[in-house]
């Protein structure tokens, strides 16, 4: 299991376009990645999921993953969240 | 316990029911965090006695309090107002319609100390109060799962991304049982026997149904379609089929669920195409309730074959 702990820098927050690249993300791997926010751990591969933790700039997330992959997706999802979401040409 | 909620919080989030309060003074104050779910009344506190004062809880005047605090002296009731807020009192709610003194306003003001008045009567405004405190504290957890109401029923689905839960609550709510929640169900135990599961707030009776995205299931189909929260009954898992997994053909135990230490029934619906999870589902609702009744279908089958097998042996024998 791997987790690592990141701050929303965001202005506007994890709406529904972030969510969904967020989702994107974990989709690619096998394994169970999560999102949690204070006591609540959010299934990251569920869009409802991502968008209910009502994330906004300044939220601290831990991200878990857990089997397959899990260094790989925790990797890219925290370079997602530095880089606020723009679109990274790789 | 360790729980904490803003006054401020509690005071939006009474729902349905109105406390019937308004406040008169220490609004800064209601930043400030109730811990507890108690409540004290400072009757005592007030003649003097201040052992077991407890500050930190929302303390209630009734009109005992109002009382004698109007038949103090002067000076007197200077003494005991300035004793009384020399403790870092929480916050103070006279009951009754009872304002207090201008005195008393001024010392909470410049304590911080919210003061609330409600129209109630103390002892039903207590019985309103510890009820929906109560339901703050009590402990509750957040599951990745869907919540619908089938033929009254409160069924949790649980399953992995991708199984089809939501496409199952979809045919549900078309063949007109209720949505409670998708994806994030927020699960309270608010007595020791009563699960209580409702969506977050935000994502109300919205769901992702892959290949249309985010649908509004109260717009579309109506108000008659969802509910907002519903006891927990009966907990169903769907997964992949498994050849290799031995699954339940009988029923004649009931497997169970663990949420919050209590015991829910519990089953493993395997998924497969072809096989409609929607009627199983309903059908499991149906035998939940029957078994709610005390009617064991596959309990009685049973005793039904035994029967028989017994008389086969008399008449045989």
């Amino acid at each position: 299991m791997v987790e690592r702990e990141v701050i929303i820098h965001s202005d506007a927050g994890v709406h529904a376009r972030p969510a969904m690249m967020m989702v994107r993300e974990a989709m690619k791997f096998p394994c169970k990645v999560s999102l949690i926010k204070g006591d609540i751990e959010a299934d990251c591969k569920s869009i409802m999921s991502v968008l209910g933790l009502a994330i906004v700039s300044g939220t601290k997330l831990i991200i878990r993953a857990d089997g397959e992959g899990e260094n790989e997706v925790v990797e890219s999802l925290v370079r997602m969240i530095e880089n606020k979401f723009v679109m990274e040409s790789v | 316990m360790g729980k904490k909620i803003r006054i401020s919080e509690f005071l939006k989030n009474t729902g349905r029911v109105d406390l019937e309060l308004r406040l008169i003074t220490g609004k800064g104050g209601l930043v400030r965090e109730i811990e507890s779910v108690d409540i004290n009344r400072p009757g005592l506190t007030l003649a003097g006695f201040y052992d077991f004062f407890a500050y930190d809880r929302i303390q209630i005047f009734g009109l005992g309090e109002a009382a004698y605090m109007r038949q103090l002296p002067p000076h007197e009731k200077k003494r005991v107002y300035e004793k009384f807020f020399s403790y870092d009192v929480l916050c103070c709610i006279f009951t009754h319609n009872e304002e207090p003194d201008q005195l008393f306003i001024e010392l909470a003001e410049s304590k911080n100390v919210p003061v609330l008045v409600t129209t109630r009567s103390t002892t039903r405004f207590v019985s309103i109060f510890t009820h929906l405190i109560d339901e703050v504290f009590s402990p509750s957890v957040t599951l990745h799962g869907t919540l619908v109401a089938v033929y009254g029923i409160g069924i949790l689905i649980l399953g992995k991304s991708g199984v089809g839960k939501s496409e199952c609550a979809l045919e549900l709510i078309e063949r007109g049982h209720r949505l409670v929640a998708d994806d994030m169900v927020e699960i309270k135990k608010v007595d020791e026997t009563l699960l209580m599961g409702s969506g977050s707030p935000i994502l109300k009776h919205h769901m992702e149904i892959r290949g249309l995205g985010i649908i509004n299931v109260r717009d579309i189909f109506g108000i008659g379609s969802v509910r907002n929260r519903k006891r927990i009954e009966l907990v169903v898992l769907l997964e992949e089929w498994d050849s290799s997994k031995e699954y339940d053909r009988l029923g004649m135990e009931e497997m169970m669920y663990n949420i919050l230490d209590l015991e829910v029934p519990f089953l493993t619906i395997p998924v497969r195409p072809g096989r409609n999870i929607p009627i199983i589902m309903e059908t499991a609702a149906l035998n939940q309730r029957l078994k709610k009744m005390g009617v064991f279908s596959a309990r009685e089958l049973d005793d039904k074959i035994q029967d028989w097998i017994r008389s086969e042996k008399i008449t045989n024998g």
